[in-house]
């Protein structure tokens, strides 16, 4: 149940939504994708519904959810084969991205031969090979442990710098949510609404060490606080 | 010598088997056209060598042929039925009635229809087949994982194309389990089939034929070979069958690790 979200968001923008279970985040990105219909209020995306854009629009799903029986490579392709590009051209650019996301040595491999992360990589690079505009992630990352998180996030911001797609991105971390973002949304539960917009002002390119600087952490601080707010009591 | 049990078990308990069998035969002095020994089976299958392979390769192609019929129609008609809940609805009870009516029943109103010989045979096998197929073919086709199907929805792909390269690979599992079942009851229904449904040309008919007229003629060891050659057709059956399984699942699905 979402209940009275505005938002608007311009190109090349990263919006984080954050917010206890069952606030319906992941329904605000189906929405967006066009996968769920709304039943009131509207989304325009570049213009038009969301079931008209879904051309420029992809969502990263929280599973990797990749098909088991195509190999990686295949798997990266897969949209691209589904609008009808040429075998090569889809070849190409399905090498392209795997290499994007340094997974290039791992496209003849299935997807059970993958660790976690790296299915989530394949899975990054697959919405990446239909050139999105907007990229839509649902917890791409919940799943994995901190470490690789870290570094998913890095490579996830590297990546942006070459190919600037505007991203909405649904998380429990906070911690991520403010190293990823321009903007951090603060959702409340029961029904879902916007409690708090945090702009998160540091600059692009983003690096590792971001995390360890006072401005970092005061701002990670308001996000918790803002977050405990919404929690509903115990 | 833990890596060779796998077949120094088995070997030992046959070893043992058949001693019991000699034993029984000579401790409680059975007749041989009540319990044949094991060697005088093989005897006797040697001798009626000619009759039985033709009996095994006629009953093979009816085994074969309404096999291949109960797959390809059992995959279409799974197929169709995935598509609307409503179709499945309508057919499966149907379906679920042709199979609960007992084959030695539906067997004389199939020679009634197509006469004696292969015709009888191939619809006998085909209704043993079928529902197997059917069965595990249609949930593998309604088991497709939703993420998966919103990714084709998302991706913009045609209902042919859902089909294909989500639908038929992810029911792929389940309908070769559907198909290993149909494996090991296609030369039981062929057998079936000649039994009430078979001819005979200059004596030799289908393995189910052979079994009616060496029981007449009193060929107790050549029956015994009979039902041996029974049991390799079937064994040649399954291990075609796995077979495929094993080339179409080998490289992504969790059995197969």
């Amino acid at each position: 149940m979402l209940d009275d979200i505005t938002l608007a968001a311009g190109p090349g923008e990263f919006v984080s939504f954050i917010g206890p279970s069952g606030c319906g985040k992941s329904t605000l990105l189906r929405l967006i994708a066009g996968l769920t219909p709304t039943s009131a209020g509207s989304i325009v995306v570049g213009g038009t519904n969301p079931e008209d854009a879904r051309q420029g629009v992809f969502l990263v799903f929280q599973d990797a959810n990749l098909l088991p029986w195509r190999r990686v490579a295949a798997n990266v392709e897969l949209p691209l084969m589904l609008r009808g590009d040429s075998r090569d051209s889809r070849r190409s650019r399905a090498k392209d991205m795997l290499a994007l996301v340094g997974l290039a040595e791992a496209a003849g491999k299935f997807p059970w031969q993958l660790s976690g992360g790296m299915k989530m990589r394949v899975s990054i690079a697959r919405a990446l090979s239909v050139a999105p505009r907007i990229l839509l992630l649902d917890e791409p990352f919940g799943a994995l442990d901190e470490m690789t998180r870290d570094r998913l996030n890095e490579d996830l911001l590297a990546i942006r710098e070459r190919d600037p797609f505007t991203a909405f991105f649904v998380t429990h971390s906070v911690a991520e949510a403010v190293f990823l973002s321009t903007r951090v949304v603060v959702l409340s539960a029961n029904p879902g609404r916007v409690a708090r917009m945090i702009d998160v002002p540091f600059a692009y390119p983003r690096a590792a060490e971001l995390r360890e600087t006072p401005e970092f952490l005061e701002l990670l601080a308001e996000t918790s606080r803002a977050l405990r707010a919404v929690l509903p009591p115990t | 010598m833990k890596r060779h049990l796998f077949w120094v078990l088995p070997v030992v308990t046959g070893i043992v088997l058949l001693g019991l069998w000699y034993a029984a035969k000579a401790l409680f002095q059975i007749p041989s056209f009540v319990l044949p020994a094991p060697d005088e089976i093989l005897r006797a299958g040697w001798q009626e060598r000619h009759t039985l392979v033709a009996s095994a390769l006629l009953t093979g192609r009816g085994a074969v042929l309404g096999f291949l019929a109960a797959v390809g129609i059992g995959f279409l008609i799974s197929m169709i039925m995935s598509f609307s809940i409503r179709l499945k609805q309508s057919f499966y009870p149907y379906i679920l009635m042709l199979q609960m009516t007992p084959v030695i029943i539906l067997a004389p109103i199939f020679a009634l229809w197509l006469g004696q010989g292969l015709a009888s045979i191939v619809a006998i096998t085909f209704m043993i087949c079928f529902f197997p197929v059917v069965a595990n073919t249609t949930m593998g086709f309604l088991s497709v994982d939703r993420n998966l199907g919103e990714l084709f929805v998302m991706c913009k792909a045609t209902r042919w194309q859902e089909i294909r390269y989500l639908r038929v690979p992810a029911a792929m599992p389940y309908f070769l389990t559907g198909m290993k079942i149909a494996g090991t009851l296609a030369p039981i229904g062929a057998i079936t089939g000649d039994f009430l449904a078979g001819t005979a040309q200059n004596g030799v008919g289908g393995i189910g034929f052979m079994t009616i007229a060496y029981f007449s003629q009193l060929k107790i060891p050549a029956l015994f070979a009979t039902g041996l050659v029974a049991c390799l057709l079937g064994f040649l059956f399954v291990g075609g069958v796995s077979l495929l399984h094993w080339l179409l699942l080998r490289r992504w699905h969790e059995s197969m690790f």
